[in-house]
């Protein structure tokens, strides 16, 4: 599912993935069977039972698992600020190459 | 309020946004013959809940976001007309909801804030969106995987994200939407929660929201500016979505603040089409 690029910049390039606030999360597992994307990976028998496994698979701009977490426990970075790093790695490329 | 609603509401025992969510029904059925559908007596006997469903508009209330009283809904089939979501709702009006079962001065305080919106919004008169000014003609590519069908403008003043979304560019007005490939991936869409307008928004704000049985997703709007009109219909019948994502089912109009800005993280119809391709082939590989 993983998308290499996003607006022709490498997806690994790009900070946008969810970020779990343990003191929040009731393991209820809805943001993993909401995200299509394998993003969340369970870990049943561990402590930690949920991790964010591959956040390159994350759409970039989509806060949606977030939306179904009940205890709020499911940040993103400022969009804003990604929006600008995205256009600054553009022009970087662009000046390089 | 000046119809007669059926109320769902998620009435969650354990948590406080749930106790509020059951208060809040109890409230709006004193207003006129509202009607309130039990969640749990819903589950085993559905004939009494299914009827008052199909006579009167739906209000589904939400504790929080694990969205118990939608997904019953979506369970169920109802169309809902109108949601309310009990912990969105505290945000946006920056009361802080205490972890109590009891209903205390806050939670009192918001019921009543809510009631009053509820009360206004069906007071309101309604805000006519001037469509005859916006005159979209699209013209499209098709692409078929399987059984699904995917159309694609392929007008040059349209402009996509990667999210999904199009834009299409009438001097300084956009209107935007979401494409076939979204409407295709929800399934059947049971509501639509519009931009608010009025509201600036920036690049990849989200400019309102679209859930069907399947899913929940924001509008990642590919255009800045100001909503200046939404697509009102889609309150009533957000199946046009699916229906027609470009034309019946658009979105909201947009007054550009920066398009020009915005055009750099923007792709045209060529680049979309191929991003398009490559995603059906990999979700159906």
């Amino acid at each position: 599912m993983s998308e290499s690029t996003f607006m022709g910049v490498e997806r690994d390039k790009i900070d946008w993935k969810p970020t779990l606030d343990y003191t929040k999360c009731d393991y209820c597992m809805e943001c993993v069977k909401f995200c299509p994307h394998k993003v969340f990976e369970v870990h049943e028998t561990e402590e930690i039972k949920l991790i964010v496994r591959n956040p390159n698979n994350c759409v970039v701009f989509c806060r949606a698992c977030a939306k179904t977490c009940g205890p709020d426990a499911i940040t993103f970075p400022d969009k804003n600020a990604t929006t600008l790093r995205i256009k600054e790695i553009r022009k970087e490329e662009e000046n390089n190459g | 309020m000046v119809e007669d609603y059926a109320i769902l509401p998620c009435n969650g025992l354990d948590k406080c946004a749930g106790v509020i969510s059951g208060e809040l029904a109890k409230k709006l059925c004193e207003h006129n013959k509202n009607e309130i559908i039990c969640p749990v007596f819903y589950r085993i006997a559905e004939t009494k809940y299914n009827k008052i469903a199909s006579e009167h508009p739906l209000i589904v209330i939400d504790g929080c976001q694990t969205r118990c009283a939608s997904k019953l809904a979506a369970e169920k089939n109802l169309k809902i007309s109108k949601k309310i979501t009990i912990t969105e709702e505290a945000k946006n009006n920056h009361i802080e909801l205490k972890n109590s079962l009891r209903l205390q001065e806050n939670e009192n305080a918001l019921i009543e804030i809510i009631l009053k919106g509820l009360i206004k919004k069906e007071e309101k008169t309604t805000l006519i969106s001037d469509e005859t000014s916006f005159i979209a003609n699209f013209e499209y590519e098709i692409f078929k995987n399987g059984k699904f069908i995917f159309r694609i403008p392929k007008n040059s003043e349209v402009y996509f994200n990667e999210n999904d979304c199009w834009a299409y560019v009438l001097g300084n007005r956009a209107r935007i939407g979401v494409t076939d490939y979204v409407q295709q991936s929800l399934s059947d869409i049971l509501y639509f929660t519009p931009p608010e307008i009025g509201a600036d928004i920036e690049q990849f704000d989200a400019a309102g929201e679209i859930e069907s049985s399947k899913s929940l997703i924001d509008i990642i709007s590919p255009v800045s500016g100001k909503v200046i009109s939404i697509n009102e219909v889609l309150e009533q019948k957000p199946e046009l979505i699916n229906e027609n994502p470009y034309e019946l089912g658009w979105i909201a109009e947009i007054e550009l603040a920066d398009f020009e800005s915005d055009k750099e993280l923007l792709i045209g119809f060529d680049k979309y089409f191929e991003i398009l391709k490559k995603k059906v082939e990999e979700t159906n590989a």
